[in-house]
């Protein structure tokens, strides 16, 4: 019951965090809070793929063979959870870092170059003709 | 106060939803795995063929689905590059003449003593990659800290005196994505399939388990990813009057 009761919330608090965030990304004129809004959103995305693995039994173990023998196997099958998300999460948080600091360095350069890290007000510097 | 309010909305949107959810048994929590996940964690040591890891996430990331992985070390590696071409110099720097403000001695002291403990963390985490949780990945960025850190309490003038300029950092990273990639071509080169693992590479050195190419990957993708945050780290502590003064070339 309990365990039902959290499972869910923590599905619906992921849910709540993704809109936040989008709302973040779409919202702040700030070029930083912007990048800080998409590394909640990727975290947030990779928290509910681990979700995806995890298994509400207990004792949960991770995916590591306690002790090399194969009378082991049966027990670790029963009680570990799915390595495959944990997988594709891994890869995702370096490749999420690395793209982070391609954006960070942009919007360090942008910053030196038009003196604002504000999206509307680097627009009227980079085309002063036009008017939004 | 509005903001407040929002929160407080949405948090009992959330409490309240899911009291509904258990309510009615909609999404009961996960017991099973999946048949997938079932086959990974029963062939990843013991299975035939299998990849000869007790990490069955390991196995994954560099065996059953190492393809992925070396696209994602291109990605990687493109990334990092993006940010070194925009941060790039024309020509090089000044030398400066008058050394900058120093940190207290228990700062620089106590900066030392960790700079070496995370080296040593680190070099655990990556090439334990295949019998423990972690791997080059998690490895490399512990890595990185460690120069960050060097940088913070000390500068990057003695960093690059003791021999850590950038244009190192970015060789010794382009040296050990070269060698993943030879450790992924050498299979080819004798009949096997490209990344295959388990026949070509021994699973055991002198009676320790390295799990085949789990183990180099694990190593290269180590250097590899420290070296290139370090990059990323020392070019971001280069001082912004020399990016000024070339911005004004360029205007001008």
């Amino acid at each position: 019951m309990i365990e039902a009761f959290v499972w869910n919330m923590a599905l619906l608090a992921i849910i709540a965090a993704l809109g936040i965030s989008i709302y973040g990304i779409v919202k702040k004129p700030n070029l930083v809070k912007k990048l800080i809004a998409l590394t909640i959103f990727t975290d947030t995305v990779n928290l509910l793929v681990i979700l995806i693995g995890y298994r509400v039994i207990y004792p949960v173990i991770p995916p590591v063979l306690p002790q090399i023998t194969p009378s082991t196997l049966d027990y670790f099958v029963k009680h570990a959870v799915d390595p495959l998300p944990q997988a594709f999460v891994l890869t995702a948080v370096v490749i999420s870092m690395a793209v982070n600091c391609l954006i960070a360095f942009a919007i360090i350069q942008v910053y030196r170059l038009y003196g604002t890290a504000d999206a509307r007000r680097m627009v009227e510097k980079a085309f002063p003709e036009e008017r939004l | 106060m509005k903001r407040a309010v929002g929160f407080l909305v949405l948090f009992a949107a959330v409490v309240l939803g899911a009291a509904t959810l258990v309510s009615l048994g909609v999404n009961p929590p996960q017991v099973g795995i999946r048949p997938l996940g079932r086959y990974y964690l029963e062939n990843s040591y013991f299975g035939e063929p299998s990849p000869k890891s007790p990490e069955a996430v390991t196995a994954i990331v560099w065996d059953y689905r190492g393809l992925d992985t070396i696209y994602e070390v291109t990605v990687f590696f493109l990334a990092i590059m993006g940010g070194l071409a925009i941060f790039r110099l024309e020509k090089a720097e000044k030398k400066k003449s008058e050394r900058p403000a120093e940190l207290t001695l228990v700062v620089k002291l106590a900066t030392k003593i960790l700079a070496v403990l995370i080296i040593a963390v680190s070099a655990s985490i990556a090439l334990h990659g295949h019998l423990t949780p972690g791997g080059g990945f998690q490895g490399g960025t512990a890595l990185a800290i460690a120069p960050l850190l060097i940088l913070v309490a000390y500068s990057r003038y003695v960093l690059e005196e003791k021999g850590l300029t950038y244009i190192k950092a970015i060789i010794a990273r382009s040296l050990s994505l070269v060698l993943i990639l030879s450790v992924v071509l050498a299979p080819a080169l004798y009949g096997y399939y490209l990344l295959q693992n388990q026949p070509f590479y021994p699973a055991e050195v002198s009676g320790q388990l390295v799990s085949g190419s789990l183990w180099f990957f694990n190593l290269f993708d180590y250097i590899a990813i420290g070296m290139g945050f370090t990059a990323i780290f020392l070019y971001l502590s280069i001082p912004e009057e020399v990016y000024k003064e070339e911005l004004e070339a360029v205007k001008e």
